[in-house]
C-alpha cells in the first residue's frame, strides 16, 4: 500500500453489498481494492462463540450488563446482541453517533470483515412494482428511475448464487424467486395459514424467503442448514450467506482481490479538474496512520448512513455540503421501517403437536393494504408481518407464580403454543428525516460522528394501528386468545433497515445517484448500499441492494470497457 | 480519606475472598457499596431460598447446582436491571431500608429481612416446611395483583435470576430439560408425547416466551 498502487476498482465496506460488489468486479476482470472498517473475521475460525453452551459462557449467554452498560448501550437493544454474538456488533463508546431533539434512534452495527452479513435476518424479499411506483403513486419522495423489469434478471441471479429457501406464492406485491425448497411450516402456522386464505383471500400466510439453504451448494462449499438457528454467531457450516461464506471466496478465487481490514475511510478523494474520484483517503484504525489508495471507480458499501457520511466527509472546495451533492438532497429521506409487535395470542388445541429442531426463519404475512385499491386507513402505503408460533419455554415461567416440585415439572415441559406477529410498515421518505455530521464529537478514529434526526409521522402510526387490529383479527379468528398487540412504533432504526440519504432518481437536481446507482456529479462513483433507496416498501431490503449492486457493477464494467467513465 | 481508604481496602479484601470460596472470578466481582458485600449467611439463604424454587426431584434443584452464586454475580453485574435505580419516592420503606447508594436495591438484604421475618427472625434456623412456607409467601405476594401504582416485588428479579442459573446451567440445561445444538434437521409437525421434555436449545421460545 506504501507505494499507493492504482487499482480498477476500490470497495468500500465488505458487507452484504460490499463483497458482492467485490466478487461481480473482480470476475469481470477488474482488480479489486476491498477496504473494510473492521477486523478481520475468518470464516470458520474466527466464530469463537458458535460452538459454545451457555453454561460454557461467564454470563451464560445472557451477557455482562455492567460491560453493556458501559460499552454496548445501543447494540445491547438489539435481540441478536448476546454473549454468544457481542464480537459482532460495534463498540458504541468507540463509536459514538448523536441524535437531534426529541429522535430515538438504535443504530445498530457490525464493523467486522463482512459487517452486518454476519448478523443479518437472512430475510429475502422482491419488491414490486407496488413498491417502485409509490413514491409517484402518491407524491411522497422522488419518483424511482427504475422499475421491477429492470430488476427481475438480477433478482434472479443473486437468489440464484446466495441461496434463497421459499414458497412460490404467485403474489404480484411479493413477486417469486428462484426459491430453494421451503422450510416447512409448523402446525399451528399451516393451521392460521388455511384460515387467513378462507377468511381473507387477498391475505396469504407464507414461510419466510430466507437465505438459508435447504440443500447445500457444494461448488461454494457450503453445506445444508443444520437447524441450529444461531446465525448470529457465524455459520462454520456455510449454511448462511454471508460475505465470509459466499461472496469473499468468490472473488478471491479469482485472484484479483486486495483486502484490507481495521481501515476506516475517511474520504473519497475527486480531481478538480475533471470531476472524477481518483480515490480514496483511509485511516489505519491500529495505528492511526493516513493512506491513499487510488482506482478508476469506487463503489460505496459503508452501510447506508456511513455511506452517506463518506461522502459528507468527503466535501471539497468546489462541493462545500459533500462529494455528489449538488442537488443538497444528501443525507436527507432518510428511512427506516416502522415496526411493533402487533399482536400475541395464545393458540390452543395444538397441545399434540410438536416440532424438532430450530428453523431459522419465521412466517411472512405480505402487504394486502394499498394495492390495487386505496383502502389504508390513514396511510397510503403498506405493512406486512413477520413472525412465527412456538411452544412456550422455561423463560415463561419467570412471569408465573410457584415454588417446588410442581412448579419445576410445569417447566420441564413444552408450554402452551403462542403466535407473535411483528409488523413492518412502510417508512416514508421525509426531508428532514437526514444524517448531517456532527460539528463536536468524534469517533475514536477522529472521524465527525453522524447526527441524525428521524421522526414516524402520522402515516406510520396510521399503518401500525390498522396492523395492530388486523394482527388481532387473523390470530382471533385463527382461534388465538390474543394477549397483546402495540401499534407505537419501536425507536427509528429497530428495524434494522435504515436507508436512503443518497437517493435514486432522475433529476440531478432532486437525487444523488441516477438509475444506475452511479452518483449524477461524479460518474465513476457508486452507491450500492440502502443509501441508494428511494423508498423503503415494507419489506426487507437487503436482497433488493444486493441485485441492484448487481446491476451496477454489470453497467459499471461495460462503462469502463466503453471508455465511458 | 483515609478511614475511607482503609475501608474500601476492607470491602475489597472481603470481595475477593468471597469470590475465591465461591468460584468467581475476582475481576468479575464488582464492589461499589458496602451493600455489595453478600454475607455468607446471605449466601446461604439464598442457596437454600433457590433450592425451594427448583427443589430435586428426579435431577439436582438450584441451590445444588450453585445457581445462587450465578445470581449473585448477575446482582453484581446488574443482570435483568438489577443495579437500575428503584422507583425513589414512591419507594415503601420495606424497600427503601434496602437501597444502595446509587437507587439500587440490595436484593439479597432483602431476600434476607423478608425470609427472617417470615420464619420468627432467623430462616436458616427454621424447620423445612417453615422456610418453604415463607418462600412461598413472599413468591405469592409478588405475583398478586399488584396494581398499577404498586412497586413490584424484588422478588420477581430474584425468582428470574434463580430460573435462569438453573436452566442454562449443563444439569438445567441439559438434563432437567434437553438440549441440542445441531439438531440437524426440522422437524415441522411431530406428534407431542405427554412427559416429553422441552428444549433449552430452542432458541425462538426461550427468547418470546
Amino acid at each position: 500500500m506504501a507505494q499507493n498502487p492504482v487499482f480498477d476498482a476500490i470497495v468500500v465496506g465488505s458487507g452484504i453489498t460490499g463483497g458482492l460488489a467485490a466478487k461481480e468486479l473482480t470476475e469481470a476482470g477488474l482488480k479489486v481494492l476491498m477496504i473494510e472498517r473492521g477486523p478481520m473475521i475468518e470464516h470458520g475460525s474466527g466464530y469463537t462463540r458458535e460452538t459454545l453452551a451457555p453454561w460454557d459462557l461467564e454470563f451464560r449467554g445472557v451477557g455482562d450488563a455492567e460491560l453493556y452498560d458501559k460499552d454496548y448501550a445501543v447494540q445491547r437493544k438489539n435481540r441478536h446482541f448476546t454473549e454468544f454474538t457481542q464480537d459482532h456488533f460495534v463498540n458504541d463508546r468507540e463509536n459514538p453517533y448523536t441524535t437531534e431533539g426529541s429522535t430515538e434512534f438504535n443504530w445498530w452495527r457490525s464493523y467486522q470483515l463482512g459487517g452486518r452479513s454476519l448478523t443479518w435476518g437472512r430475510q429475502c424479499y422482491r419488491w414490486s412494482d407496488y413498491d417502485f411506483d409509490a413514491n409517484r403513486r402518491d407524491g411522497h419522495g422522488t419518483d424511482w428511475p427504475i422499475r421491477y423489469a429492470d430488476l427481475a434478471p438480477w433478482y434472479d441471479k443473486v437468489e440464484e448464487f446466495i441461496g434463497v429457501a421459499g414458497m412460490a406464492e404467485g403474489l404480484p406485491q411479493l413477486p417469486d424467486g428462484r426459491f430453494q425448497p421451503p422450510m416447512a411450516l409448523n402446525a399451528v402456522e399451516q393451521h392460521t395459514r388455511e384460515v387467513i386464505g378462507r377468511q381473507w383471500p387477498d391475505r396469504r400466510l407464507t414461510i419466510g424467503r430466507n437465505a438459508n439453504l435447504t440443500e447445500a451448494k457444494p461448488d461454494q462449499g457450503r453445506a445444508a442448514c443444520q437447524y441450529r438457528s444461531i446465525c448470529a454467531r457465524g455459520c462454520s457450516y456455510g449454511a448462511y450467506f454471508s460475505t465470509q461464506s459466499s461472496t469473499l471466496p468468490a472473488a478471491q478465487k479469482t485472484g484479483n482481490l486486495t483486502l484490507v481490514t481495521d481501515a476506516v475511510v475517511e474520504a473519497v478523494e475527486q480531481d478538480p479538474a475533471t470531476g472524477r474520484a481518483t480515490g480514496v483517503r483511509f485511516i489505519n484504525t491500529k495505528d492511526g496512520t493516513r493512506q491513499r489508495a487510488h482506482a478508476r471507480i469506487v463503489f460505496l458499501n459503508a452501510g447506508s448512513f456511513n455511506s452517506v457520511g463518506v461522502l459528507l466527509r468527503s466535501a471539497n472546495e468546489a462541493n462545500p455540503h459533500g462529494l455528489a451533492n449538488s442537488s443538497g438532497v444528501l443525507g436527507t429521506h432518510i428511512m427506516d421501517h416502522a415496526q411493533t409487535v402487533a399482536g400475541i395470542a395464545i393458540m390452543p388445541g395444538f397441545e399434540k403437536h410438536s416440532y424438532f429442531g430450530n428453523r431459522p426463519t419465521g412466517v411472512v404475512i405480505p402487504r394486502f393494504r394499498n394495492l390495487d385499491t386505496i383502502d389504508g386507513k390513514g396511510h397510503t402505503r403498506g405493512f406486512s408481518y413477520q413472525g412465527g408460533a412456538f411452544r412456550a419455554a422455561w423463560t415463561a415461567g419467570k412471569r408465573n407464580p410457584g415454588v417446588g416440585k410442581d412448579y419445576k415439572d410445569s417447566l420441564r415441559e413444552p408450554g402452551m403454543w403462542r403466535m407473535v406477529l411483528v409488523a413492518f410498515a412502510d417508512s416514508m421518505p421525509r426531508a428532514s428525516n437526514r444524517i448531517t455530521l456532527d460539528p463536536t464529537i468524534r469517533d475514536s478514529a477522529g472521524l465527525p460522528a453522524l447526527r441524525i434526526n428521524f421522526a414516524h409521522g402520522a402515516e406510520e402510526h396510521a399503518a401500525l394501528a390498522d396492523a395492530k387490529a388486523e394482527a388481532a383479527a387473523m390470530l382471533t379468528a385463527a382461534g388465538g386468545h390474543v394477549i397483546m398487540g402495540m401499534d407505537t412504533p419501536n425507536p427509528g432504526g429497530s428495524a434494522i433497515h435504515e436507508m436512503g440519504g443518497a437517493r435514486m432518481g432522475h433529476d440531478p437536481r432532486t437525487s444523488v445517484l441516477n438509475k444506475w446507482s452511479q452518483a449524477h456529479d461524479v460518474p465513476n462513483l457508486f452507491v450500492t448500499d440502502g443509501a441508494q433507496m428511494s423508498s423503503s416498501a415494507c419489506q426487507n431490503p437487503s436482497l433488493t441492494y444486493m441485485a441492484l449492486t448487481a446491476r451496477a457493477c454489470f453497467n459499471a464494467v461495460s462503462m469502463l470497457k466503453e471508455g465511458a467513465i | 480519606m483515609a478511614e475511607t481508604g482503609l475501608a474500601r481496602r476492607e470491602i475489597l479484601g472481603g470481595a475477593a475472598l468471597f469470590a475465591m470460596v465461591v468460584g468467581i472470578p475476582t475481576a468479575a466481582v464488582r464492589w461499589t457499596d458496602t451493600a455489595d458485600i453478600v454475607t455468607d449467611r446471605q449466601r446461604a439463604v439464598l442457596r437454600d431460598a433457590a433450592q425451594r424454587v427448583i427443589p430435586r426431584t428426579t435431577t439436582p434443584g438450584a441451590g445444588e447446582i450453585g445457581a445462587h452464586d450465578f445470581v449473585i454475580l448477575a446482582l453484581a453485574h446488574g443482570l435483568d436491571g438489577t443495579r437500575a435505580p428503584a422507583a425513589g419516592a414512591a419507594l415503601p420503606v420495606t424497600l427503601s431500608r434496602h437501597q444502595r447508594r446509587d437507587g439500587s436495591l440490595d436484593y439479597l438484604g432483602w431476600l434476607e429481612w423478608q425470609l427472617d421475618a417470615g420464619t420468627q427472625g432467623d430462616y436458616l434456623n427454621a424447620p423445612p416446611a417453615r422456610r418453604e412456607a415463607a418462600v412461598a409467601a413472599i413468591d405469592k405476594a409478588a405475583f398478586a395483583d399488584a396494581g398499577p401504582d404498586l412497586v413490584e416485588s424484588p422478588w420477581r428479579k430474584l425468582k428470574g435470576l434463580i430460573l435462569t442459573a438453573y436452566y442454562t446451567s449443563e444439569v438445567g440445561g441439559s438434563r432437567e430439560l434437553q438440549y441440542e445444538l445441531v439438531p440437524g434437521r426440522w422437524d415441522a409437525d411431530i406428534p407431542y408425547t405427554p412427559g416429553s421434555r422441552a428444549w433449552s436449545s430452542d432458541w425462538t421460545a426461550v427468547e418470546f416466551s
